[in-house]
């Protein structure tokens, strides 16, 4: 009753999204062209940087553009599905986030599913620059692959949730949290472009075990190009847990979201 | 049957002290002191079902603080408050069935969309069986006029239409009491009229209770048989707007238009309200001395053109009640 009302509720989302970007046809296509400028430019600066090295920790230029492009299509699905989230601290602060609790569906639903100008551009870019690596990597695309290639996206996707949820969940304490998203998403962007074995122990044991950034790409990567063992002795097949670790992640942040929501109907802001 | 009843509800902010200037904010960076600020003080009222109310008071008065916790996004520092008998802040998706809510400056409406896809959304929120919504919608249009505007986007509509298609979003799936504040904020005569028209229509045809928080007194006037007053966090008064006028009216102004200007004028009983060339405002107390008698007595001191009488209105009574407060021994405890 309330998941079908649910997936009413999001059909009806999607078309809002989608109807509101047509609306403004101009910004669209600049929107769309941007994207293949902006994310064109990243790989290409990238190119530059790790051409230099024939191989880093073993890991040669081939495998690194598969490493990147894994993040790259987790990161754009989150992008595409959660990234309203990240405007929670807006409504905490212009009073509009008082309207998702007079309506009958959970906050973090509706959070989810405000209509934002959200359009599928980067998935479709990272989709086929995943392609496009996944042959460059000579990686065997065997059954394995495809059944767990689109569960690691999804578990990498919650991963990128499960951050924006504990930054936007700081707002209700803090209501402005931009520097805090700021110094993750820049965070983000350095850890995931290389293997985790080029940094120290500490910095390895967070990205693993505190803030997963390494099941996003780099486990599975490892698993996925025979690298053997890693630093940390997990074993190769920690690479396919990556679902279960979004999983994992996402539920924590939840817990604490209800928290910080428990605090804000307690103090208002 | 009572739907809202509030006893002894408390809610108290904890707030950071803030110092003026550059200076100050600074300081707060270093070190913050807290100051406890009592919004809602020992509210007590209850509703009944169908019942029309006016919420009103000054600003920080602590009118929405009670609508907050009335609609479950705040949860009480202390007392008891039940709604259609949900506990709001405990379930508070199952008391969202039950209302809507309408707050006067900010729109529920997606601004780059036309009406239609809003109200779409609505009806998948509150799950309107299509049948339901589709007769709503089209009672709605009929009474606001919403037709000539349904397919337009909500940024090209006037302030009064995209209230019209606000108050037309609140109502969609049938709630049992609607939470109204400010709802005619800024808006122009016909407009108001058109909203007014749709509360008390609601109201009447479909048993809706409904809370209004205004500062437009005409509102109350026009609308609600009752009114609770607050001030500071207290109810300050609750009954017939009736009353509130007989307790609270009891000075009269006597408008002379005096035939020559008057060297010094003093009429006992009265005193000088204001004084415009040959036109004086006299106040007097109406339990004291008739219209008839202050009359005479300005008669058998001066030579006037024009007299009139102003009956105070309700926008001055309860000015007066902002502010003096309510040490009057007039003031009606709820009844």
């Amino acid at each position: 009753m309330r998941w079908r009302r649910m997936a009413g509720v999001y059909r009806q989302y999607w078309r809002i999204n989608i109807l509101t970007t047509l609306e403004y046809r101009e910004n669209f296509v600049v929107w769309f062209a941007f994207t293949f400028v902006y994310h064109g430019s990243s790989i290409a600066a990238l190119w530059i940087v790790l051409s230099r090295f024939p191989s880093m920790n073993g890991w040669s230029f081939r495998d690194m553009a598969f490493l990147y492009a894994l993040w790259m299509v987790a990161h754009a699905l989150h992008n595409t599905l959660f990234s309203t989230v990240g405007e929670v601290p807006d409504h905490i602060r212009n009073g509009e986030f008082d309207r998702l609790l007079v309506r009958p569906l959970d906050t973090l639903f509706q959070a989810i599913a405000t209509p934002g100008q959200v359009f599928p551009d980067e998935l479709v870019l990272a989709i086929v620059t995943f392609v496009a690596a996944t042959i460059y990597a000579g990686v065997h695309v065997d059954a394995m692959f495809l059944t767990f290639i689109p569960l690691i996206f999804i578990g990498g996707a919650l991963i990128d949730l499960g951050i924006n949820l504990i930054i936007s969940t700081a707002a209700f304490w803090f209501v402005k949290v931009d520097a805090l998203r700021w110094i993750f998403v820049q965070l983000e962007q350095e850890f995931t472009r290389y293997p985790v074995t080029i940094y120290t122990r500490g910095v390895r044991f967070v990205l693993t075990f505190v803030f997963p950034f390494a099941f996003m790409n780099y486990f599975p990567a490892r698993y996925f190009l025979h690298k053997g063992m890693s630093g940390l002795g997990l074993p190769p097949v920690a690479g396919l847990l990556t679902p279960a670790i979004g999983i994992v992640f996402v539920a924590l942040a939840y817990v604490f979201w209800r928290f910080g929501l428990n605090r804000y109907q307690g103090v208002g802001h | 049957m009572a739907i809202i009843e509030a006893a002894d509800l408390r809610k108290v902010f904890r707030r950071i002290v803030r110092r003026p200037g550059i200076g100050g904010a600074v300081r707060a960076l270093f070190s913050r002191e807290y100051e406890d600020k009592i919004a809602v003080d020992g509210v007590n009222f209850t509703l009944a079902e169908g019942e029309l109310v006016g919420y009103l008071g000054p600003n920080g008065a602590g009118k929405s603080t009670t609508i907050k916790i009335l609609t479950g996004i705040l949860v009480p520092t202390s007392g008891s408050v039940r709604v259609a008998g949900i506990v709001p802040y405990q379930r508070r998706q199952e008391n969202a069935e039950n209302i809507g809510v309408v707050f006067g400056q900010r729109s529920q409406l997606y601004w780059d969309l036309p009406l239609r896809e809003s109200f779409e959304l609505l009806r998948a929120i509150y799950d309107v069986p299509r049948n339901r919504y589709l007769e709503n919608l089209a009672h709605f249009s009929a009474i606001l006029d919403l037709e000539r505007f349904l397919d337009t986007p909500v940024r090209q509509l006037s302030l009064g239409e995209r209230m019209r298609g606000d108050f037309a979003a609140a109502m969609l799936h049938d709630p049992k009491i609607v939470y109204l504040d400010e709802p005619t904020i800024g808006l122009d005569v016909v407009a108001k009229e058109a909203i007014r028209e749709f509360i008390t229509r609601v109201n009447r045809e479909r048993g809706t209770t409904v809370i209004l928080t205004t500062h437009d007194l005409a509102d109350v006037e026009r609308l609600t048989p009752r009114v609770i007053l607050i001030d500071e966090g207290r109810v300050i008064f609750d009954g017939a707007l009736q009353r509130l006028r007989t307790e609270y009216g009891t000075h009269r102004t006597l408008v002379v238009t005096f035939a020559e200007a008057p060297t010094n004028i003093d009429v006992p009983g009265t005193e000088i309200e204001s004084r415009e060339g040959l036109v004086v405002r006299l106040r007097f107390d109406r339990r004291k001395l008739s219209a008839e008698a202050i009359i005479r007595r300005v008669m058998e001191r001066y030579p006037i053109s024009d007299v009139s009488i102003i009956e105070p209105d309700i926008d001055t009574i309860v000015r007066r009640i902002y502010v003096e407060g309510y040490q009057h021994g007039a003031v009606g405890a709820p009844s």
